[in-house]
């Protein structure tokens, strides 16, 4: 009995119209932009963000040890699935982007299942190009050895300019 | 007679058994720890697989290479960009460009690069021209330009950057090929571990193999262990069998012979009864006859079975004295040739002259052995010879044996019945044999008696010609004595007065009889009570003579025996000191024992023959009185006597000694010498005989001393004997074998007394 009332229930976030709120223009450069299956969109097909709006998102901070640096570094930003949520993703898989063409696919389950962020600060400093900025998809690596693998150190797409959902 | 011999095999084999169960064992726990060693050895192999692994993912130098790689790509796009600013100036892209380039660079400066590319003086060199480049390029491209880029800047720039060109290039394919070495490096370390692991697992196999070798052995020893108890079991269920058996056959026996004891008791009743309803009819000589060998078939049926009884109880005692041996095989052939020649049979004796002449044996028992052997051969031969063989052999361990061989040529045996011979209840003949003689114990008594001897009886046989039966026991010499007779009969002084406390009115007219005949006089009566009032009476009324002895049954109703001669040494003297003899027919028990505990001085069993009478109270009084006219009884007595104590008493005088005495004392202190002798030996009896009451085997023991030393200077070997054993085995024997020790001791020294006075020793 119990289960057949949860079913419908489970079911109604999908069909619930979309949260009235839509994403606001961007007021400084944009930093990522998100195309492909993505229903929050304010310039053309694609949802856009500035440093301001990625800011205003839930922020999240940790250190871990990467393969880029010799010390443990502290990253703070945005989760990517918050990021994805904001733009009303709805795709299972990502392609990210980076300011050099580099590319790499990344599930959007990685998102959903590890805290990854879009990180803006490191060690609470913007990041500049020269310094793999201004944005840096980073896995919690010290919270799981099963990410320190070449795999995800590959998905961890520094100088991020775009994400298509797909 | 022998219950089934215990399997054997499964003792010799189980020490064996279990040295192979601690061997496996040994070999268990050693594999076991190998295999364990093994599994650790992987398990480490293993552990630095991961760890070198784990290094690989940490270090990520695969990565990195492949981030410097784009160094250069960076490079070469960057040098695109800025040979396009020259041309077409104020694109962003190029600001761009330069920054990605400069991130890729600073990846060089970084620990981890630095240690990828151990930078030679080359690279060291590049790294610096790359530097300086940056530094330049800073100044219009950084994060604080100067000021903006111009075309001749830019140009200026570009053929810096074009400089670069080869150094860069040389330096990504230095750190390809440092990758490509470590890879190479670790391949060879996972290929090395592989390797060991591969080992190791080979070695893993080979252990579990031996592993399961050795628990598939240890399954088998199981298994086979298993089927060996499975054998005991079923040896031991044949066993019981053959035990369920052999008490089967006792039944059989028990039953049979109740039957064959009744039938000569039968016969005996019905000729007495003739006798007594016609007693002048003529025939009556030839009923009472008849009635005699009813009487002697029961009496050989019921020693047999005595014998056997105490054999078994093992409460018979051998008693060796010295014996002349030619004279012994004599007897026993003479008793047996009336019954040879009445068969046709010639019964011949074939004595090896070189034995010695006197050995040291029991003579009632090897005459008991002999006879039967030959009673037998005469039974089961119709024609031809029987001999008996005497002669010496060696035994495996060179211990003389004195052997004799009785051979016949009769039916014969095949080996079965050769096997079954000497078992208890069996016969060689059909059941309709029996009606002739023996119990069919016969052969069982011998070969135990042969035994007990310290030799053995053994029958050798072949169907139709004949059986030999070769009977031996060690060969003890012993010293020539011309003084060997029994003590010869002479009369007494006088009538004893013997009271006879008996039950049964036969057996109390029997005892009236016999000594009647042996010229005492009896009074009667029914049980112990009434004997110790006919006592007390009798001590009352000084018109008649005391009592000289009281022969005292030992079961009787309203008191017993016992408790009679209780009560009786409970009595003042002289009625309290009067000699009481206890008369039994128990074989088994403590009778005996109780009888001497409770101050009866002597036991002997029942019925009680003339002879044995007679030499009872040889013993007690001396010689008895003759009764007029009467030459000995008629053969109450079987050919071989069993009452035990009426074995030979040889060696009882040694006249060298006797000879070496008289000259030393003169022949007027000899009496003297000896009579101070005897007071002291029979006083040593009844001190004896306190120290049995008390159970004092220490004092026993110095009694018997005294009297073996002084015995055996006056030239009294048998006493001295008797007293010697007495002496080493007080504190050794059982409490009913040292009374009998006791028992015997005494009768030597009466019978040693009487052939003193015999010899005019004593005053």
């Amino acid at each position: 009995m119990q289960r057949r009332k949860l079913l419908p229930l489970a079911a109604l976030p999908w069909l619930a119209p979309w949260p009235a709120w839509a994403l606001e223009a961007p007021e400084g450069p944009v930093v990522l932009s998100l195309n492909g299956r993505v229903r929050q969109t304010n310039r053309g097909a694609s949802a856009v963000f500035d440093m301001a709006m990625l800011e205003r998102l839930p922020q999240l901070s940790y250190a871990t040890r990467t393969p880029w640096y010799a010390r443990p570094r502290k990253f703070t930003g945005p989760l990517l699935r918050d990021v994805l949520a904001a733009a009303g993703s709805h795709g299972e898989q990502l392609r990210a982007m980076a300011l050099n063409d580099y590319r790499v696919e990344i599930p959007v389950a990685d998102a959903q299942r590890h805290d990854v962020l879009v990180a803006r600060l490191l060690d609470d400093k913007p990041m500049p190009v020269r310094d793999k900025g201004p944005l840096f998809i980073i896995y919690p690596f010290d919270q799981n050895a099963s990410l320190r693998s070449a795999l995800y150190y590959s998905r961890c797409a520094w100088q991020l300019k775009a994400i298509e959902v797909q | 007679m022998t219950p089934p011999a215990p399997p054997a095999l499964s003792v010799a084999t189980r020490p064996a058994n279990d040295a192979g169960a601690m061997r496996l064992s040994v070999w268990f726990s050693i594999t076991g720890l190998l295999l364990l060693a093994t599994l650790l050895a992987a398990a480490f192999v293993q552990a630095r697989q991961y760890t070198l692994l784990n290094l690989t993912v940490q270090h990520q130098d695969d990565y990195l290479a492949l981030n410097l790689y784009q160094v250069e790509i960076e490079y070469l796009r960057l040098r695109e960009q800025l040979r396009k600013e020259v041309d077409a100036p104020g694109s962003p892209a190029l600001q761009l460009r330069y920054d990605i380039f400069v991130s890729r660079v600073a990846l060089m400066h970084s620990d981890r690069a630095q240690r990828l590319l151990t930078y030679g003086e080359d690279a060291e060199a590049v790294m610096q021209t790359v530097d300086s480049f940056v530094r330049r390029a800073d100044l219009y491209l950084g994060s604080d330009p100067r000021g903006p880029l111009s075309p001749q800047a830019a140009a200026a720039l570009l053929s810096a950057l074009e400089t670069l060109d080869g150094p860069i290039h040389q330096l990504m394919l230095e750190a390809s090929h440092r990758v490509a070495g470590r890879v190479t490096e670790r391949q060879a370390q996972v290929r090395h571990h592989n390797r060991i692991g591969l080992a190791l697992t080979a070695f893993l196999l080979a252990a579990v193999l031996l592993f399961a070798g050795i628990a598939l052995r240890q399954m088998r020893s199981l298994e086979e262990r298993r089927r060996r108890q499975a054998e005991l079991a079923d040896q031991l269920r044949d066993a019981r069998i053959e035990a369920e058996a052999a008490n089967d056959a006792k039944s059989e026996f028990l039953a049979d012979m109740s039957h064959e004891l009744r039938t000569p008791l039968h016969g005996l009743l019905g000729m007495l009864s003739l006798v007594k309803d016609s007693p002048r009819d003529p025939r009556a000589t030839d009923w009472l006859g008849a009635a005699d060998d009813s009487a002697q078939h029961l009496q050989r049926l019921i020693d047999d079975i005595i014998d056997l009884s105490k054999l078994e109880a093992g409460t018979l005692t051998l008693l060796p004295a010295p014996v002349d041996l030619a004279t012994l095989l004599r007897e026993v052939l003479a008793l047996l040739q009336p019954l040879a020649a009445a068969k046709g049979l010639s019964l011949r004796l074939d004595s090896d002259p070189a034995l010695p002449a006197r050995v040291q044996i029991d003579a009632t028992r090897v005459r008991q052995v002999l006879y039967n052997l030959l009673a037998n051969a005469i039974k089961f031969s119709e024609a031809g010879a029987i001999v008996l063989r005497a002669r010496q052999r060696i035994d495996a361990d060179g211990v003389p044996l004195l052997a004799f061989d009785v051979s016949d040529t009769g039916i014969g045996m095949d080996g079965d019945t050769v096997l079954r011979l000497f078992r208890r209840f069996s016969r060689a003949d059909d059941p309709r044999a029996r009606r002739q003689d023996g119990s069919g114990l016969g052969l069982a008594i011998s070969r135990k008696l042969a035994r007990l001897m310290g030799g053995d009886l053994q029958a050798q046989s072949t169907p139709g010609a004949g059986s030999v039966f070769s009977f031996w026991c060690p060969l003890r010499p012993a010293a020539e004595s011309p003084l060997t007779q029994a003590p010869a009969l002479a009369t007494a002084a006088r009538a004893l007065q013997v009271l006879v406390a008996e039950d049964h009115p036969v057996n109390q007219r029997y005892m009236a009889a016999l000594l009647a005949r042996l010229g005492h006089h009896a009074t009667v009566v029914d049980n112990g009570l009434e004997a110790l009032q006919t006592l007390q009476a009798r001590a009352a009324g000084a018109a008649v003579p005391a009592f000289d002895l009281v022969l005292m049954d030992v079961h009787m109703p309203v008191m017993d025996g016992v408790d009679a001669a209780a009560a009786l040494r409970a009595l003042p003297p002289p009625i309290g000191q009067v000699c009481v003899v206890a008369l039994t027919a128990d074989v088994y028990g403590d009778t005996r024992e109780r009888c001497l505990a409770a101050g009866i001085d002597e036991v002997a069993s029942k019925p009680m023959s003339s002879v044995a009478l007679r030499a009872l109270l040889e013993r007690r009084f001396g010689n008895p009185v003759a009764a007029p006219g009467t030459p000995g009884l008629p053969a109450l007595d079987s050919p071989a006597d069993r009452s035990g104590h009426s074995g030979e008493l040889p060696g009882l005088l040694d006249t060298a000694t006797l000879h070496t005495v008289r000259d030393l004392m003169g022949p007027a202190g000899v009496p003297t010498l000896y009579g101070g002798f005897f007071a002291q030996a029979e006083d040593a009896a009844r001190r004896m005989r306190d120290a049995l009451r008390d159970a004092d085997t220490e004092a026993l023991r110095r009694c018997a001393h005294t009297v073996k030393g002084a015995a055996l200077n006056l030239g009294l070997p048998a006493l001295a004997q008797a007293a010697s054993r007495l002496n080493r085995e007080a504190g050794t024997l059982a409490a009913p074998h040292l009374a009998l020790a006791v028992q015997r001791y005494e009768e030597i020294t009466a019978a040693t007394r009487t052939l003193c006075e015999g010899e005019g020793l004593l005053p």
